[in-house]
């Protein structure tokens, strides 16, 4: 085995030559409805350009970002026609599940198309992700399977949820708390309203009046304000 | 026949009416009648009256004649002859000053048009008035128009004038009019009108200027025929200096930190004014960080306010401010603007140079590639020297040693090119033949000016 001693940068980034490049940590959606990448490192972002416009709602993993605007979901190959309003999204590798609460539909989203499941769950959705959604039903949150029976109850979940590919990430009244191989990590915040994924290793929290970037990597957990986020 | 006389007789009639005069006063007209009294006017003062001729007709008059004829009257009106639409209306300043005291000023007013005449008698009355002294510190002018100055005070302060009102004549003087209006003005000590002054004598009185808040002032003191304007300007009360703190801890880039602010007293009134943050970096490379910014708003500045009688600072509505300090070694300095303070709040704080420091890292391995990726910081914009040392799966050095790479050329080129920090992610690839599952680990130095920050990364 050998390594050659000549050193090739990586080609194919934005920064052929260099490869050199702005990090990003995901994207989200501003006060003007604009879905933007958030660029920076740990505890020193910035919005940065523009993606799409008239997004309601978006989330991004590592593989890709889903934007929802009134009528379509758009991707980085395309756009797919859907139902109106909001869509909670829940990315797995290159597919999605996707709710749409105004018309309390389940979806899978593949390829830039839309595939209807008869999933019925009663209860305000907070999250979904293959086959599991976080729910708020007569005051408990709780995760159910697609036919409404419950795996699990989050006692002290009052709020938002999202659900992580191998934990979970719910708001108390003035916690955000993750939970994840058997840990709990609480950090103080109040008056989460919405927890949705940024970025492969960020969730996007919403409060009335600002946004936070929860970076849930392990070990690296920490909680941070996104600028310009007030309204 | 009785019908047609009637409608004769009232054709001239009309064209007779053709102009009007009237005077004018704070917008409200009145008709000019017969005489027209501009009552006492103290001697060497002038007295004026806006005079509006008015063409209540249906054709266009056209001013031939427009004079106030006698001593002392003057009329500030267009060049004749000029002309009034129907309907229209020309105002006209008609004065009258003069020295010498006299019971009797007549004039006759009269205005010419093409189609009627108009005329008035004009009466004034010249007095011996009573002379005004003002006193230090505020000062005065006998204009015109005739002013005080009270001059600059603190809101909320209190600034006294004294004055002496004296009677030059020989007679015993009537003060009937002793009056002063104005927000912030008042008489605080004196004589209430009516009242008398002998032969030669005096009184005195005390005007108080009380603004409430900052600003300019004015109002008015009338003295029988005259009346002075009252002027006055208000500052806020200097702040104790404001204290600017900041959460415990060594201030470093890539922070997000928190700014309060207290006053060490209370506030003697209620202040607002703007916190600013600049950025000065270190190097040359760059102007700016543009990501040190206030993270409520993402700009550099924010309203802060402080009630009367608190020491706490509200900052933007909140207890306080949480700002990022960027990713470049310099200083972040925080003025105060739009309020006046005792002393200088600039804080400055020196954000340290450091050696590179990393977000992120990963090692993978590809079929003829080991890749390598670093994300984080150069807060000294001088990195590029990087050295990887691989090892096997045992942790054995690889006979190849340390791989140095100089990228001191492309982070220069990057961090010109963006002007946004020094955050960066670079991605390095190494072609190797063999089989990769035999590299387990590769140890990566970073260099920058301020030291070598190492980094041990196991290949997934």
């Amino acid at each position: 085995m050998r390594i050659t001693l000549g050193v090739v940068l990586y080609a194919g980034c934005a920064w052929a030559q260099s490869g050199i490049e702005v990090p990003a940590i995901g994207a989200t959606v501003d006060t003007a409805g604009t879905l933007r990448v958030v660029q920076g490192v740990a505890g020193n972002f910035w919005l940065g350009p523009a993606i799409a416009s008239e997004v309601l709602s978006a989330a991004c993993s590592e593989r890709m970002c889903l934007a929802k605007t009134d009528s379509k979901i758009l991707s980085a190959t395309g756009e797919t026609d859907a139902p109106p309003g909001p869509a909670i999204f829940g990315l797995n590798g290159n597919d999605a599940i996707v709710y749409f609460p105004e018309s309390r539909v389940f979806a899978r989203w593949h390829e830039d198309a839309l595939d209807l499941l008869d999933w019925r769950v009663d209860g305000e959705v907070f999250s979904v992700r293959l086959k599991e959604i976080a729910v708020r039903r007569e005051g408990e949150v709780s995760i159910v399977h697609s036919d409404g029976s419950v795996v699990v109850s989050i006692p002290d979940g009052s709020g938002p949820v999202l659900l992580l590919p191998e934990g979970v990430l719910f708001a108390t009244r003035d916690q955000i708390v993750l939970r994840r191989d058997h840990r709990e990590l609480r950090l103080e915040l109040t008056g989460a309203e919405s927890i949705t994924a940024m970025g492969p290793h960020y969730a996007l929290v919403r409060t009335g009046h600002e946004i936070y970037a929860l970076r849930i990597e392990a070990g690296h957990e920490a909680l941070y304000q996104l600028p310009g986020s007030a309204p | 026949m009785t019908r047609t006389i009637f409608v004769a007789l009232l054709v001239p009639l009309a064209m007779h009416a053709q102009i009007a005069l009237f005077t004018v006063n704070n917008g409200a007209e009145v008709p000019i009648g017969s005489v027209l009294d501009m009552g006492k006017v103290a001697a060497g003062d002038t007295a004026s009256v806006r005079i509006r001729v008015r063409n209540i007709g249906t054709q266009t008059a056209r001013i031939t004649y427009f004079f106030a004829d006698g001593v002392g009257y003057t009329i500030d009106r267009p060049s004749l002859p000029f002309t009034i639409a129907p309907g229209s209306v020309q105002d006209s300043l008609l004065s009258f000053s003069q020295t010498t005291v006299a019971p009797l000023y007549p004039a006759n007013l009269r205005v010419d048009s093409d189609i009627n005449s108009v005329s008035a008698i004009i009466i004034a009355n010249v007095v011996l008035g009573p002379a005004l002294t003002v006193f230090p510190a505020c000062t005065g002018s006998n204009g015109p128009p005739a002013s005080i100055d009270f001059g600059s005070v603190q809101a909320g302060q209190v600034r006294l004038c004294n004055f002496s009102l004296q009677n030059p004549s020989a007679q015993t003087m009537t003060i009937a009019t002793f009056t002063v209006t104005g927000t912030g003005f008042q008489i605080s000590a004196g004589p209430q009108a009516p009242f008398t002054i002998p032969a030669g004598g005096a009184i005195t009185f005390v005007v108080n200027f009380i603004p409430g808040a900052a600003g300019m002032y004015t109002g008015s003191l009338a003295i029988e025929t005259r009346t002075y304007t009252l002027k006055g300007t208000a500052f806020n009360t200097p702040l104790p200096t404001p204290l600017l703190e900041f959460d415990a801890g060594a201030i470093q880039s890539g922070q997000q930190r928190r700014l309060t602010m207290r006053l060490p007293t209370a506030a003697s009134s209620s202040a607002s004014g703007n916190v600013n943050l600049a950025f000065a970096p270190d190097t040359t490379l760059v102007t700016d960080d543009p990501a040190a910014v206030f993270l409520a708003t993402g700009t550099r500045s924010l309203p802060f306010s402080v009630t009367q009688g608190s020491t706490l600072i509200s900052i933007g509505g909140q207890t306080s401010a949480m700002f990022q300090t960027g990713t470049t070694s310099g200083r972040i300095r925080f003025t105060l603007a739009g309020v006046a303070t005792v002393g200088d709040a600039t804080t400055v704080l020196t954000i340290p140079a450091s050696t590179i420091s990393i977000d992120s890292s990963i090692a993978t391995r590809r079929t003829g590639d080991l890749d390598i990726q670093v994300t984080g910081f150069d807060n000294t914009y001088s990195a590029g020297v990087m050295t990887f040392t691989f090892s096997d799966i045992s942790g054995q050095p690889l006979s190849a040693g340390a791989i140095r790479a100089d990228f001191t050329t492309d982070f220069r080129t990057f961090f010109t090119k963006t002007q946004a920090g020094s955050a960066f992610q670079i991605r390095v690839s190494f072609p190797v033949t063999g089989d990769t599952s035999g590299i387990g680990s590769v140890d990566v130095q970073l260099s920058n000016s301020a030291g070598i920050k190492s980094q041990h990364l196991v290949f997934q």
